[in-house]
């Protein structure tokens, strides 16, 4: 069994936030409006962060593309009272929309503020994603496109893709991708099986200088960021 | 059948059948039953389809995803070389361009006679035909006055192809008032260029093949067009390659190019020009130059280096920008010592009175280190040679016509080098200079949000008699006009595109219906020949046998690149390899060579009677003038352009809102940017509603404490401030230009954008 790891190469990353809006269009995550972004109620699955060291002029800030970091050890997985949240075999971390209570104690568990809540009524009128792509029809637990009121949503590694990839014999991390790491015009993001040596993910550890966010929490993320 | 249905019958073909049957993975534009299901229900239909967006002038190849009919995601065309089938995020976005829900749906006329921000129009529908009727009756009225030049046309972001369409209808009809928003923003940067090479372009940098980039304010990885090949090509310099290139950004605000660069150096707002002479200074005084180039390609080099040496020498030039001399040194030697190497001329560079002579010395820079036509230096981009169409008939009306002063003055004493001032225009409209104008069209254009001093258009466009917009949605710029034609999107209508120079080798882009358009709408290819066919005469002459439509006239002008099968099929088409060095022809200068002294310049102004003296054609910087006292306004004002503005002229998309400011790490909304130092001594906190006041005009904004701006300097992103329809767009954040002073680069007569001076104080 693969374990699916990201790594993303934050010296050819540009900032340009593809990653987030190609997440938006393919998992029909709900865009909000200008009140619920004031009471920070928009649901992002990915988005970028900024971090900012110094002082003028020698300011350094640096943005960081946030998926669900997918922790072998994951704080919310632990806390979830509904088991709601769990891992696959594959080590990707799951929300089953059907089990979540809404408590939100994952929320608050996860130290990456990758999690969102889902306040939106489900909505008939999502003018951007009306329709289910074919392939995803068949979803049990995944109810594209309703989406479910007051539950806690994630970035899922995008494993409707890969499932859909194995089962069609294609390779998961060289032809089929999370919609982030496709939509990255940079190429700064790569995505495959950690335990495999030979993967592409694997080398690039081997190779280059990289950091996991919040170490010390000891989640053991399994999303890399590649520094200069 | 509805939505619901589907999603039961889908569920329902999910569990009966097994999904890989189904949902094999289709071919383009296939379409694929279920076996299993009654004829017509359960059907899903999905194609993809290459099309090319227009979110910005960049205009990338895209292939979009129709399920059932509707448009549900953009990803980028592997063929496309350009960008090597990457997008930028507003490819996404088009999806909301698409079906964004204030889009008009029917031609509108206006009751309400008294026009004015905020004055209801008061629409009522007509059909297209009395629309074009009208519109076709007034343009025929004021033709048969013997006024052609009385019409003004607009052009905000259109195709290539509209632009054509745009430009051969004022030849015909006899007007030389075309005017597109590149006065905005381009035209010093490219009178830079036609100084030192004779190409009235901005330049192609072979980013793919270059070791070190030097960034005078461009925003390569926002607003610097093409951007989705800048992206790209960032990926493959920094990690594809054995070489990392190195990049150094000079650019008093740090901008996400400054972020991501290797060095961020701040500079004294619009002392660029000095900077770029005192690298040169460096180069020549410690001998890094290409002497074998130097020697060969260029003319005028003596001049410029006694020029360089004997006014610029580091210190100097330190006192001037605030950059430490040996900071100088450093960039100079790095530049010269790292080949091949780009010097590259940004809007925060060139958009100052005066901008053109720094976009030149920043040129020069280029042909000092031999980077002119180089793999990895400053290419000369090539153009899909698109089939010619036969010469416009012109009759008595329209030579007289065209004959006229443009009212944007260009190339007068005012803006000798200029090919279109677009600011002027409204100043020309309020005064009857040259002429009163008695009508206008305006195709997607928005200059009063867009340009400079932005109510002065307010004003101009109620004093004009007839004003026609024709756009999807009710811009700012639409609320004045007497007859609104609703256009289609660029989902839903056919064109042909290409880039903004970057590539070098030629590549251009189809656009064909994705959907059919959704609404009663048509394309402005299509009005333009539907008006010329009301006209009769040499205008409809000229309209003839080239199509007779959009569709037609893409075909008719795209013949010679490929059949039209494979155009549709492939979306793309790419020219020969780029191909270098070409010294033998490249320079349309009088030397035939590169010049540091412009024999181009000299001549065009001997030829307009200016005075000429020894420093006129050369690369010279002189120091800023300001826009308003020092005393009352002791910080100056600049704006820059966020990734996700979308340049349509709306803003009223969600996703493109929700991650606007990525640095601020905040949406739906922009700030006053202010150095938080100079923030203190104005006792202004983070988030504090404030003042920003100009000697024209202030607006409220919110503050942002921000450690990545020169103390000088307080910035506000562009994009922000819309008043018109739309909820998403309207009323949120603010519009600098509200603020911003009029004022030109006089040779080419773009509008100076970052010299007005403010002061800011809590509300």
């Amino acid at each position: 069994m693969a374990r699916w790891g990201m790594v993303i190469d934050l010296d050819k990353c540009t900032g340009c936030q593809s990653c987030s809006v190609a997440c938006k269009a393919e998992n029909n995550v709900p865009y909000g409006s200008p009140e619920e972004y004031e009471k920070r109620q928009t649901p992002f699955w990915h988005k970028l962060i900024a971090v900012s060291n110094g002082e003028y002029p020698t300011v350094k800030i640096d943005l960081i593309p946030m998926p669900c970091m997918h922790c072998d050890d994951a704080p919310c997985v632990t806390v979830c009272p509904a088991k709601a949240t769990y891992h696959r075999e594959d080590g990707i971390v799951i929300q089953d929309f059907r089990r979540c209570l809404g408590c939100k104690y994952c929320i608050v568990a996860c130290p990456y503020g990758v999690r969102s809540f889902n306040y939106k009524e489900p909505d008939e009128e999502e003018y951007h994603r009306p329709d289910p792509p074919p392939e995803r029809a068949d979803r049990g637990i995944w109810p594209f496109p309703h989406r479910v009121h007051g539950v806690v949503e994630k970035c899922t590694f995008c494993f409707h893709r890969i499932d859909e990839a194995l089962k069609e014999g294609k390779k998961v991390g060289e032809e089929v991708v999370p919609a982030c790491a496709e939509a990255c015009p940079a190429h700064a993001i790569y995505f495959g099986d950690l335990d495999d040596p030979d993967s592409q993910v694997s080398r690039l550890l081997a190779s280059r200088q990289w950091m996991r966010l919040r170490e010390e929490m000891g989640t053991s993320p399994k999303v890399f960021y590649l520094t200069k | 059948m509805s939505r619901r249905t589907f999603i039961k019958l889908s569920a329902l073909a999910g569990a009966t059948v097994a999904a890989s049957r189904i949902f094999s993975h289709p071919a383009l534009g296939s379409v694929v039953y279920s076996p299993e299901l009654p004829d017509g229900e359960g059907v899903i239909t999905e194609k993809w389809v290459p099309t090319s967006c227009l979110n910005c002038t960049t205009r990338c190849a895209t292939r979009v995803r129709v399920v059932n009919g509707r448009a549900v995601k953009v990803t980028g065309n592997p063929l496309s070389r350009v960008s090597e089938g990457e997008n930028c995020p507003r490819a996404n976005v088009g999806l909301q361009v698409l079906y964004d829900p204030v889009r008009i749906t029917t031609p509108l006329k206006r009751t309400n006679p008294t026009k004015g921000r905020g004055i209801d129009p008061g629409w009522t529908e007509i059909s297209w035909e009395q629309a074009l009727n009208e519109v076709g009756d007034k343009l025929k009225n004021l033709r048969e006055k013997g006024q052609p030049e009385r019409l003004l046309l607009l052009s905000g972001l259109n195709t290539v192809s509209a632009e054509d369409i745009i430009h051969r209808f004022a030849d015909a009809y006899g007007t030389p008032n075309v005017v597109s928003a590149d006065g905005l923003d381009n035209e010093a940067d490219k009178a830079g260029e036609w100084m030192a090479d004779g190409h009235y372009t901005q330049s192609a940098y072979d980013l793919e093949r270059t070791n070190y980039i030097l960034s005078f304010g461009a925003s390569i990885l926002e607003s610097y067009k093409p951007l989705a090949r800048s992206l790209r090509m960032w990926g493959k310099i920094r990690r594809e390659r054995p070489i990392r290139a190195k990049v150094v950004v000079i650019d008093p605000r740090y901008s996400i190019t400054a972020l991501r660069a290797d060095r961020w150096v701040p500079i004294n707002p619009g002392t660029d020009g000095a900077l770029a002479l005192a690298i040169a200074n460096v180069i020549i005084s410690e001998g890094l130059y290409d002497a074998d180039f130097i020697k060969n390609w260029t003319f005028g080099f003596d001049e410029y280096k006694k020029l360089a040496i004997d006014y610029y020498d580091p210190e100097t030039v330190s006192a001037m920008t605030g950059i430490p001399a040996e900071t100088i040194r450093q960039i100079a030697r790095e530049f010269a010592g790292t080949r091949p190497a780009i010097a590259w001329r940004g809007r925060g560079a060139t958009s100052w009175p005066n901008g053109s002579y720094t976009s030149y010395a920043i040129f020069c820079l280029n042909a000092l280190v031999g980077s002119i036509d180089i793999p990895g230096g400053v290419t000369y981009q090539e153009n899909p040679e698109y089939r010619l169409m036969p010469e416009f008939a012109e009759d008595d009306t329209a030579s007289k016509g065209r004959a006229k002063p443009a009212l944007d003055l260009r190339k007068t004493n005012l803006f000798p080098a200029a090919e279109v001032v677009t600011n002027q225009v409204a100043d020309s409209i309020l005064e009857n200079k040259p002429y009163p104008v008695e009508m206008a069209m305006g195709f997607n254009s928005n200059f009063n949000m867009s340009a400079p001093g932005a109510g002065r258009w307010d004003e101009a466009l109620g004093k004009v008699p007839c004003y026609v917009h024709a756009a999807p949605f009710i811009s700012e710029m639409a609320e004045y006009a007497d007859i609104f034609l609703p256009l289609t999107t660029f989902m839903e209508e056919w064109a042909y595109d290409h880039s903004p120079p970057g590539s070098g080798f030629a590549e251009a882009r189809i656009k064909q219906p994705v959907v059919e358009p959704l609404y009663d709408t048509k394309s402005n290819i299509d009005i333009i020949f539907n008006i010329a066919g009301r006209l009769g005469g040499t205008v409809e002459q000229s309209f003839a046998g080239i199509g007779n439509g959009a569709e037609g006239y893409v075909k008719y002008r795209t013949a010679g690149l490929a059949s039209w099968e494979k155009l549709l099929e492939q979306g793309v088409w790419v020219g020969p390899d780029y191909e270098y060095y070409k010294y033998d022809r490249i320079f349309h200068t009088p030397s035939g060579k590169f010049e540091f002294r412009s024999g181009n310049l000299e001549a065009l102004l001997k030829e307009q009677g200016e005075e000429v003296n020894s420093l006129t054609g050369l690369p010279y910087y002189r120091e800023v003038e300001f826009l308003g006292n020092n005393d009352d306004y002791p910080l100056l004002l600049s704006t820059y352009q966020p990734l996700l503005n979308v340049e349509n002229g709306s803003q009223n998309y969600p996703w493109a809102q929700e991650m606007y400011l990525v640095m601020h790490g905040a949406g739906w909304t922009n700030f006053i940017e202010i150095n938080r130092r100079t923030a203190r001594s104005l006792q202004i906190k983070d988030g504090d509603t404030v003042w920003v006041e100009s000697p024209f005009n202030k607006i409220k904004a919110k503050a942002r404490v921000f450690e990545g701006i020169h103390p000088g300097l307080v910035s506000i992103a562009s994009g922000q401030g819309h008043h018109a329809y739309g909820e998403w767009a309207k009323g949120i954040g603010v519009n600098p230009n509200e603020i911003i002073g009029v004022d030109y680069d006089r040779l080419s007569g773009q509008s100076a954008l970052f010299n007005t001076r403010v002061r800011v104080y809590k509300a």
